[in-house]
């Protein structure tokens, strides 16, 4: 048992959590447009990006000559491209950015803050690993051997906490698309609030079996529950399943990513709510899409795809405990199965058209909601006969 | 039956199939195997690895000589006169020990060159090609104006002769 | 520790409290519909952040995800559609100030009243607490969210049921209005 800590020291280990799990997150967007780059291109029969770091001159040159002169695709051949994305980062950052003269200014520069704050505010409520992932070294001042705990906050109602403030996400896009004082924009906003809110329906209800399977709102506590399946009959399977294929989807539709980006529709509407947006200002909405589209693997994970144990939806009961490394829980298994869901995503993108606005509706109110109500049901009474 | 086609997305689950059978072919060839398999499947890595071109593709005109290192043309004027374009001049000569009329000059202004090949389809004694060289950007207009001789221009290149190019075999 | 995250918790009370009266401060004063929204947005987000210092998670958690994420959104969606600059000229907003006058003034009186009791009067006789037998099992501190749902489903079932039944003939009479226009 760690000694109780004082407030300096909660603060001080509060924004070491912080810290890590941003500098991650900032690690992993750019590897996923990377990796989208290139998994959109391979799925399509192109190599994607490999024009940096593939060629005989310059700073990889001595890593590549060799193996093109013998008439071989250079060492580490998938990496090739991935300095891309410093190009990217650079370009948004000194990019000027410009702020159209009829815009309202102020809610201009807020839009893509708030979107932003949104979607990494997230992350504090997300359990990595439950429990403590490691104590601080001894020797370190102030915060030695204090623990590094699975989440940043420990939430008791972690669950409606990411969601409430997902929601909020929405008012990035919407306020965005009305500063901008242009038609596209304001389009794909009203797209994007009327999609976003309608979707929110289904992804809720997709997740309460979830949460009566489990009993708690507790981040940490309904991943454990769910994947080990302790106190739950074997039929929990069932709901879980369903209700994976559910939140995927309405997942989907709140990051406004194909199949359902109506929001930034680029052939009907430009770029949609970011049409008039440019710089660092876009690089937010783009970081806040591509988080959001971590949470929403996260939170698959966690709830229905086996969380920090290897068998998704409450399959781990097969392996006993006892069984080394297999058997316990691994911040390596929740990053590979988020890392699987995310290339979900991508592979998505790559074989699906946009859906038209009605059927869009038409898939959430009709399909969605019915079968998520269903699932629900399913559930409850798995919960009370067996 | 509806309602289950509706639960049950089996077009999307296809859509999946395919482009994930298709990312699964690319992952596993374009980084392991050689680069001649890479070639076959998907876009070609161009200027690291030569460009597979058609035996038929049209590049640069080429004036051929015989086993003797003779010069084949015999001076019909045929492709002078069939070019569209009238990008080739031909000054007729004549050399000592060879009965066929030789070509003292012959002269080709590949600025206005079309790539037609009218030139060589009409060529009665098969003494010109276009050959597989594709990478004709110049700095100057005059290095467009190619001839027997002069400036290290000629045309007499034999084919392929891109750095970059490769004839399919 | 505890005392220190106490004190703390008291003084995020105030402060999100001050900035909450902020925000309604210039909803009411801003010019524009949608910046006004933006404060009201504001100003719900700093009323669950009193519930949160205050330690009523599920409280405060369900007031962002029921005002912030879905009823503020549809009234910005309204908003932003209503070009509201053509009705400024006719002066139609401020055909009711003076009735408006009178009602915040009835307000201010009101709450002064509520609060002068609530600070210096006698404490409560009767707070809104659940019932013991109710609670049994529960450490209601740390699971506030179970401890609502007791409340809601097992003690004020019937006022709850009825509330639903009220929101959802608000729903259907909002249909029928509008329909009425079309036919």
């Amino acid at each position: 048992m760690p000694p109780p800590m004082n407030l300096l020291q909660t603060i001080v280990m509060g924004l070491i959590q912080i810290v890590a799990v941003l500098i991650v997150v900032f690690i992993m967007v750019p590897l996923l447009t990377f990796a989208e780059r290139k998994v959109i291109g391979y799925a399509q029969v192109r190599l994607g990006a490999t024009r940096t770091a593939s060629g005989t001159r310059g700073f990889t040159a001595s890593l590549n000559r060799g193996m093109w002169a013998m008439g071989k695709v250079p060492v580490l051949s998938f990496f090739r491209g991935l300095p891309v994305f410093v190009a990217d980062a650079v370009k948004l950052i000194t990019k000027e950015d410009i702020i159209p003269a009829k815009a309202d200014r102020a809610v201009f520069t807020l839009a893509p803050i708030l979107s932003v704050v949104a979607a990494f505010g997230v992350f504090s409520a997300i359990a990595y690993y439950p429990g403590v992932m490691f104590y601080m070294p001894k020797s370190w001042p102030l915060i030695g051997g204090l623990p590094f705990n699975g989440a940043i906050a420990d939430v008791n109602v972690g669950l409606l906490f990411i969601l409430g403030l997902a929601s909020v996400g929405v008012y990035g896009i919407v306020l965005g698309a009305w500063a901008s004082n242009s038609k596209y924009p304001l389009l794909g906003g009203l797209r994007s609030a009327a999609q976003i809110v309608s979707y929110e329906v289904p992804l809720t209800l997709s997740l309460l079996p979830a949460v009566i399977l489990a009993g708690t709102l507790n981040f940490k506590d309904m991943s454990v529950i769910l994947s080990t399946g302790q106190g739950m009959s074997p039929l929990a399977v069932i709901p879980l399943f369903i209700g994976f294929f559910i939140y995927l989807t309405c997942g989907f539709a709140e990051t406004n990513r194909v199949p359902f980006d109506l929001p930034e529709a680029e052939t009907e509407l430009v770029a949609g709510f970011h049409t008039e947006y440019s710089g660092m200002k876009f690089g937010f909405f783009y970081l806040a899409e591509y988080a959001n589209m971590i949470v929403v693997s996260c939170l698959a994970t966690a709830f229905f795809f086996g969380g920090y144990y290897l068998l998704p939806f409450g399959l781990q009961r097969i392996i006993p405990a006892s069984v080394p490394f297999l058997g316990h829980p691994s911040f390596l298994f929740f990053m590979a199965k988020v890392s699987l869901l995310l290339f979900v995503f991508i592979w998505v993108r790559a074989t699906l058209p946009r859906y038209r606005y009605d059927q869009l509706m038409d898939v959430g109110w009709k399909y969605l909601i019915p079968l998520s109500l269903v699932n629900l049901f399913i559930a409850a009474v798995i919960r009370y006969a067996f | 039956m509806r309602l289950l086609k509706t639960l049950i997305p089996g077009d999307i689950a296809a859509g999946l199939a395919l482009t994930g059978k298709y990312f699964g072919k690319v992952f596993f060839s374009a980084n392991r195997k050689k680069v001649r398999a890479h070639l076959k499947h998907f876009t070609q890595e161009y200027p690291e690895i030569p460009v597979r071109l058609a035996p038929r593709f049209r590049g640069r005109l080429t004036l051929l000589k015989d086993e003797q290192g003779e010069i084949k043309c015999v001076c019909c004027l045929a492709c002078e006169k069939i070019c569209p374009t009238q990008v080739i001049t031909i000054e007729k000569g004549k050399m000592e020990g060879r009965k066929m009329p030789y070509p003292v000059r012959y002269d080709f202004e590949m600025e206005r060159c079309i790539f037609c090949e009218f030139c060589v389809e009409s060529c009665g004694f098969d003494s010109i090609i276009l050959n597989h060289q594709f990478e004709l950007a110049a700095y100057n207009r005059e290095d467009f104006s190619l001839g027997m001789e002069g400036l290290g221009q000629n045309m007499f290149a034999p084919s392929p002769v891109g750095k970059y190019s490769v004839a399919e075999d | 520790m505890e005392h220190q995250l106490e004190s703390l918790g008291r003084n995020l009370f105030a402060v999100f409290g001050l900035l909450a009266l902020a925000g309604a401060a210039f909803m009411v004063v801003s010019k524009r519909a949608v910046h006004s929204v933006l404060a009201f947005l504001f100003t719900m987000l700093c009323v669950a952040g009193c519930y949160l210092s205050m330690d009523a998670e599920f409280l405060g958690v369900a007031q962002i995800l029921v005002y912030a994420g879905g009823i503020v959104v549809l009234f910005l969606f309204v908003v932003m559609l209503v070009e509201l600059t053509k009705y400024k000229e006719k002066d139609i907003f401020h055909t009711q100030s003076r009735a408006a006058a009178v009602a915040v003034i009835a307000g201010v009186v009101a709450f002064a009243g509520v609060f002068k009791h609530a600070f210096f009067g006698p404490a409560s006789p009767e707070a809104l607490v659940l019932r013991p037998e109710l609670a049994q099992g529960l450490d209601v501190a740390h699971q506030n969210a179970q401890a609502i749902a007791r409340g809601l489903f097992a003690d004020y079932l019937l006022p709850f049921e009825i509330l639903s039944v009220i929101l959802l003939v608000a729903l259907v009479g909002a249909v029928v209005l509008a329909k009425t226009e079309r036919v």
